[in-house]
């Protein structure tokens, strides 16, 4: 308040001085026009008194002369007329009258040299020269047009030249005369006029004569006076009164003063301009005036350039506290991460903006304060040009604000910013305050928590439908082992029922391990704790283990199902081969399980270029023309719990984990794996996989070098060729042949000339003459020299006995491997050099007789190990902790036991510290006793882990009898060895 | 219908005429012929005194008609072939030069009707030597300056007596916000002729001088005065403010709204042009000489008249002077003029129609009066070109000697034109 009223203060004080000034002048030019006015007033009432006075003695001079002339031409009467006649024209020389006039009271008039004239015209006067005997000043208008006026006396009546006359006149020219009412003082500006009391003019010193016949009537059309001035204008001139007023006349200020002249009723009237009157007076006032306007203008002046040098000082202070609070902003603003916009509401003029808008947006300056919109291109999907009206919704003091992605245009980075527009009035002009407020890392974390919320609420709904899942499909097998348990006891005595519901038991346990193998794999993956055992591994003995476990199911439903080997990928690779397979296998079961009957199945393998050396790069397909999916469920396929809803998906059991932990497989070992996929048309899973290759091994076979030629017989052409290609490295010479009889021609041929091949290959169906036919052909024309091999994908189980008995010496699994023809032919040469090796003891045999050392805390899972190696023909002793076993172990004689299955978890001492004190202990066995750990910890560290304390190997439980004999097959066969090996060195030190 | 006979006659008196005008002199004994332009001839007055004088006397006049536009050329075509008709009708002006008025036609100064013609009308009709050239039988309008006696009144003015006074009259209508006098620049071709007027009517040694080409209009001081007086009058507004597109149109409407308060032009003028139902009709208009700076006392011009003239060396000249003598007979020429609007040129003249305007302004215009001197006797004069001249001195093209000098050479150009040989 008080700031405000000392910034006006100024303003005050001169807005005073001002009125205070307009006032004392207005009464000052208030009493200078009064003192003019009254001194106008006298000024003319002097002048044109005077020039009554004298007008007047003119007129009473006119009429004395008369009179004189009258007692001359009386004295000089009758004859005499030549003598008044002369006397006269002297008069009339000096004193300048136009005219005399001899007149009669019947207003007939001679003139002094005897012409007639008339006085008819003479008007209401010659009433009052006849009948009152006045003397009269008359206007009159002679014959010849020429105004004149008229002095007359009357006289007794006499004659002169015969003429009866009762009056005598002389006449002036009214221009004449009207020179004699001229004032020298006006500048020839002032008009005087003799007027009768009505306003009709005898004389008027108009410049150029007189032009009024009536100046009344002038003044009522063009006089400022209203009618009431007017009446008594005529009032006054009717009572001869005198006065004087101020009016305007056809523009011109203007003085009138009129006067009785004193005779008759004629009236002296005087018109002035006031600035000819007034002439003097207004010079002064003139001056006056400029003298004030000069010192008002200086004064101005002055206080102009105080308030503008005052106002130049506060806008340089404000320019100054202004740049510096630019150029502070400035270096704020670049050191922040938000963007600050001042605009115009009217226009959206940019006034400012922070210069850090180029580097956090990648726009110039200059293109944002040129135009606003341009910021707009920056925005990813939303334009920051708010709309004008939507601007002007603002309230004043208000705000609005919203969310957008900004792109730095050179960069591409894309940042999250908070818009906010403040309305507010500076100095009534209302503005826009934009702010960009940097939030990209909080729309990050947004985003994040957002992601995770909705993975959370993601996987919780999974989890609760996967929980829904596994409580039916762990009950269904449950259901069935609950339910077919309690049949097998009511039927135990009847054998079939027990084997068929045995059966059914074993089987739906299998698949209810195999849920609780998925959760158990998942929920490792998920904790981050899988990790891979990377060791060199066979890719056709991978093939031949899918094929072994997916062909049956395939055959199973009637579906074919091929493997493909395109090009020559290698056969030995370093990598997690169980880990491949569980994905290989998970795709392909897959496929068996949503293909229809009769449907098919390509499982194909191929090299793809690989940069480094060390390195293959291998690509797995596995297509089929099964139902396939749809787009949405392929987004959602390596989601965890995930199953697809359909009448076919349905049906088919699982927990919908499996392409859960294929991708996440996948991804551990740095693969990719992708989908093609279309409802009804089935699906192409390619797996693309980047894997070590080994160092090479020594290959000491005896069939590399006897072996240079071979006869490959299938009808697939490109299998034939493929496995030329294969063999080109190994220096064996491949002849082709593409059906059966073909095969036994070639074979014939090379036979007769000598060139027998050493080995020859035939694909098991070929048209016409298959694989065993063909066999018998060729045993039948070449003898039994020649190894024969047949070449199949199936299971050839079935014709095993029929194509020994055709001469077919092996059987070779597709897809060929070079490899896999060296094992499959080695035994085949070898039995040329070698006694053939005593066969190995049958599965069957393995676990008879042999006594084992269980460590098993559960009475349940000893007792069913304890049967199940009862049933094998094996006998256990029991120890129900680690602690226990030890003590056993230690306690026993040496080869009391030919195995320990050590459990893992157990209460006291747990399975890794029992085998590590067996291991530490001072049995003469504590080194060499296997020792396998049987546990439910079935991940890899587990196994790991298991190796690591100490034992030879790890069984997961369930227990698979299978299995279990084929460690104690393989654990014993290494324990015998290495005894053989103590006994031999022991022989030898 | 009347007109349509009065052609037809006209037309086929014509063709009689024509026919037998290798005979014109003494083809009938009390035939006397006739020559006119056709559209003069045609005029209702001239039909009644041939018919009067046919009828009354038993003679016959053979009337010869020419078309207008031919008429000069062919009238002296025959005239130099000596085919002089008994009586020739022509106006007093400079083209009748080319018909040795001297040689052909008998001076008219003798005959008894001179002393019952007006002045205006004798002093028409005589040439520089006052000889009477033939007898004015013809209407005729008086020119001044018309004003608006309503607006005079109002403001309580009178006419001008002078030309000072005239100045006064406009400054006081101008600061009354009236236009003062109507100027029609664009097409004012017959008011110069009226400021010229008093210039050469009243000097005949003047007026012989110019068409002598002894002197220009630049040598006489008075023609520079009233270029000024004009140029004065237009550079104080007296002429208002859209004069110079103010035609002969216009003047009629700016008059009977009283825009303008006075203009220079005839008394016919108000029963034929002046606009009826505006705001001031042909009673509210009086008349004043005009004042141009070239006569103290203004001036009027008085109208331009056809004379019969007579043919001096006829054998019928006693007959054509005697039908002469009828048409100047009071009771045949009121026959005659009976309802015609015109100023008289015979003092015994009372059927005529004469404008209040006019009767009013008697005296002054008795006084002032001057024969249409510089539009008729001014060999070369032009008004148009004397209109050219002002309307290149109201834009500002030229100066007062500019104009002038414009006046001169077009007026010295078309005398060259016309092949009078003191301009070759």
């Amino acid at each position: 308040m008080k700031k405000w009223f000392f910034k006006l203060l100024p303003v005050f004080l001169l807005c005073i001085v001002c009125i205070a000034s307009v006032i004392i002048g207005q009464f000052y030019f208030n009493f200078i026009a009064q003192r003019i006015y009254e001194d106008s007033a006298n000024h003319l009432e002097e002048i044109y008194g005077q020039v009554n006075r004298s007008f007047g003695s003119f007129v009473k001079r006119n009429w004395g002369m008369l009179d004189n002339w009258d007692g001359y031409i009386e004295l000089n009467g009758g004859d005499k007329s030549e003598k008044i006649n002369d006397y006269i024209k002297k008069e009339q020389e000096f004193w300048g009258f136009s005219g005399f006039y001899f007149i009669s009271s019947d207003k007939s008039a001679m003139s002094l040299d005897g012409a007639k004239a008339s006085m008819e015209n003479l008007g209401e006067e010659w009433n009052l020269l006849i009948d009152n005997g006045q003397k009269i000043m008359a206007g009159y208008k002679m014959p010849d047009g020429q105004d004149v006026t008229a002095f007359v006396i009357p006289v007794a009546h006499k004659e002169y030249m015969d003429f009866g006359y009762d009056a005598i006149a002389i006449t002036y020219n009214n221009q004449d005369m009207s020179k004699s009412l001229n004032v020298d003082a006006f500048s020839g500006k002032a008009k005087c006029f003799v007027i009768h009391n009505n306003g009709t003019v005898l004389l008027s010193t108009q410049k150029g004569g007189n032009i009024f016949s009536n100046y009344l009537v002038y003044l009522k059309a063009k006089s400022g006076l209203n009618e009431t001035e007017i009446a008594k204008l005529q009032n006054d001139w009717k009572n001869g009164t005198s006065g004087l007023l101020q009016c305007d006349i056809a523009g011109v200020d203007s003085f009138i003063l009129y006067q009785s002249v004193g005779y008759q009723d004629y009236i002296l009237l005087s018109v002035v301009p006031q600035s000819v009157l007034s002439a003097g007076f207004l010079s002064v006032q003139r001056v006056t005036m400029n003298v004030l306007l000069i010192i008002f203008l200086l004064i101005g002046v002055m206080a102009f350039t105080v308030i503008l040098v005052r106002n130049r000082m506060q806008y340089r202070r404000n320019k100054t506290e202004l740049q510096y609070r630019e150029r502070m902003f400035d270096v704020l603003s670049s050191t922040v991460e938000d963007i600050f916009i001042m605009l115009d509401s009217e226009n959206q003029h940019v006034d400012y903006i922070s210069p850090n808008v180029e580097r956090l947006l990648g726009i110039p300056v200059g293109e944002v304060q040129s135009n606003i919109k341009s910021l707009a291109k920056c925005a990813v999907d939303y334009n920051i040009i708010v709309p004008k009206n939507e601007l002007s919704e603002i309230p004043l003091n208000g705000n609005k604000f919203w969310e957008c992605e900004y792109m730095h245009q050179n960069t591409g980075e894309r940042r999250w910013y908070r818009v906010t527009i403040y309305s507010m009035s500076i100095r009534d002009v209302k503005k826009y305050i934009v702010v960009m407020s940097d939030r990209t890392v909080e729309q990050q974390m947004n985003h994040q928590l957002q992601e995770a919320l909705d993975a959370a609420r993601s996987a919780n709904e999974a989890k609760s439908n996967f929980l829904s899942n596994m409580s039916h499909d762990i009950r269904t097998p449950m259901n069935a082992i609950v339910g077919f348990s309690i049949l097998l006891e009511k039927d135990a005595d009847r054998p079939e029922k027990v084997r068929e519901y045995t059966r059914k038991i074993t089987a739906s346990s299998h698949h209810l391990l195999s849920l609780i193998n998925d959760v158990l794999d998942m929920s490792k993956i998920e904790s981050g704790k899988t990790s891979l055992n990377i060791d060199r591994f066979s890719l056709p003995e991978l093939l031949e283990e899918l094929n072994i476990i997916i062909m049956p199911q395939a055959k199973a439903k009637s579906q074919n199902f091929e493997i493909h080997v395109n090009g020559a990928p290698p056969e030995q690779i370093l990598g997690d081969k169980l880990r491949l397979n569980q994905i290989l296998l998970n795709l392909l079961s897959n496929a068996v399980k949503y293909t229809q009957e009769g449907g098919n199945i390509d499982f194909s393998i191929s090299e793809l270029p690989s940069s480094a050396p060390q390195y293959t790069n291998l690509r797995f397909v596995v297509k089929d023309n099964g139902i396939g999916m749809s787009e949405e469920f392929q987004k959602i396929i390596f989601n965890p719990f995930s199953r697809e809803i359909s009448s076919v998906t349905n049906t088919v059991q699982g927990t919908g984990l499996g392409m859960a932990i294929t991708k996440n497989l996948v991804d551990l070992m740095g693969g990719i794996i992708h989908l093609e996929s279309a409802p009804g048309k089935g699906s192409a899973f390619t797996l693309e996989i980047s894997l070590a290759l080994p160092e090479p091994e020594q290959d000491e076979m005896v069939s590399r070098s006897k072996v240079t030629r071979i006869l490959v017989a299938d009808d697939e052409e490109d299998i034939c060729l493929n496995i030329k290609e294969l063999m080109r490295d190994t220096g064996v010479d491949v002849s082709i042949a593409t059906s059966g009889a073909a095969a036994v021609e070639a074979a014939v041929r090379a036979h007769n000339d000598s060139q027998s091949f050493h080995v020859i290959l035939l694909d098991w169906k070929m048209p016409g003459m298959d694989g065993v036919e063909t066999a018998r052909k060729i045993r039948e024309q070449v003898g039994d020299d020649v190894p024969i091999l047949v070449l199949t994908s199936y299971d050839w189980s079935d014709i095993e006995t029929e194509a020994r008995e055709a001469g077919i010496n092996a059987f070779m699994p597709k897809p060929f491997f070079v490899s896999t023809f060296w094992q499959t032919i080695e035994p085949l040469f070898a039995c040329e050099d070698t006694e053939k090796e005593r066969p190995a003891e049958t599965d069957a045999k393995v676990m008879e007789g042999r006594m084992f050392l269980v460590a098993e805390d559960n009475e349940m899972n000893a007792e069913i190990l304890t049967e199940m190696l009862r049933m094998e023909g094996a006998n256990c002793e029991l120890a129900e902790n680690g602690e226990k076993a030890v003590e056993m172990f230690e306690k026993s004689e040496p080869g009391r036991y030919d195995m320990i299955f050590m459990d893992v978890q157990m209460p006291v001492m747990n399975g890794y510290e029992a085998t590590k004190k067996i291991r530490a202990s001072s049995h003469p066995e504590a080194k060499t006793i296997p020792i396998a750990a049987m546990t439910a910890n079935t991940f890899s560290e587990d196994v790991r882990n298991a190796l690591d304390s100490g034992m030879d190997a790890h069984l997961a439980k369930p227990i698979d009898m299978e299995a279990v004999k084929e460690i104690v097959r393989q654990l014993l066969k290494k324990s015998d060895d290495t005894d053989s090996q103590d006994t031999d060195g022991g022989k030898e030190q | 219908m009347k007109k349509k006979i009065l052609s037809l006659i006209l037309a086929i008196s014509t063709i009689f005429t024509l026919t037998s005008c290798g005979k014109l002199p003494g083809k009938n004994a009390n035939t006397i012929t006739l020559i006119g332009k056709k559209s003069d001839l045609e005029k209702s007055y001239m039909q009644s005194i041939f018919k009067q004088y046919e009828e009354s006397t038993g003679n016959n006049l053979e009337i010869i008609s020419y078309e207008d536009s031919e008429y000069e050329t062919t009238c002296e075509e025959k005239f130099s072939k000596g085919e002089v008709p008994d009586i020739f009708l022509h106006f007093h002006n400079s083209d009748l030069k080319r018909f040795d008025v001297a040689g052909n036609f008998k001076y008219l100064n003798d005959q008894s009707w001179v002393s019952d013609l007006t002045d205006s009308a004798k002093a028409y009709c005589m040439d520089e030597n006052g000889n009477l050239l033939g007898l004015p039988f013809w209407e005729s309008s008086v020119s001044g300056c018309y004003y608006n006696k309503t607006i005079f009144d109002s403001l309580g003015l009178k006419p001008a007596t002078t030309q000072e006074e005239f100045d006064a009259l406009c400054e006081v209508l101008a600061d009354s916000g009236y236009t003062p006098i109507c100027w029609p620049a664009d097409g004012c071709s017959w008011m110069i002729q009226f400021g010229l007027d008093p210039l050469f009517a009243d000097n005949a040694d003047t007026l012989s001088k110019i068409n002598k080409n002894e002197i220009k209009y630049a040598d006489i001081p008075e023609v520079k005065n009233m270029v000024q007086w004009i140029a004065d009058a237009e550079k104080k507004g007296w002429f208002g403010t859209d004069y110079l597109n103010t035609g002969w149109s216009e003047i009629s409407p700016t008059m009977a709204s009283g825009k303008a308060v006075m203009t220079f032009i005839w008394d016919t003028w108000f029963y034929t042009d002046l606009e009826k139902g505006n705001k001031y009709s042909v009673d509210d208009f009086a008349l004043m000489p005009v004042f141009m700076d070239t006569a103290e006392k203004g001036t009027y011009e008085g109208g331009n008249l056809n004379m019969m003239m007579v043919n001096k060396n006829s054998d019928k000249l006693n007959m054509a002077l005697d039908f002469l003598n009828f048409c100047a007979t009071a009771e045949n020429y009121n026959k005659a003029f009976a309802g015609i609007s015109t100023v008289s040129c015979f003092k015994g003249q009372n059927t005529n129609i004469q404008s209040k305007m006019v009767t009013d302004a008697a005296a002054s215009i008795a006084e002032n009066e001057r024969v249409s001197t510089s539009s008729s006797r001014i060999i070369g004069y032009s008004g148009d070109d004397a209109t050219a001249a002002f309307n290149q001195l109201f834009h500002g093209k030229v100066d007062v000697n500019g104009c002038v000098k414009m006046m001169d050479d077009c007026r010295i150009a078309k005398a060259k034109n016309q092949g009078i040989k003191e301009f070759q």
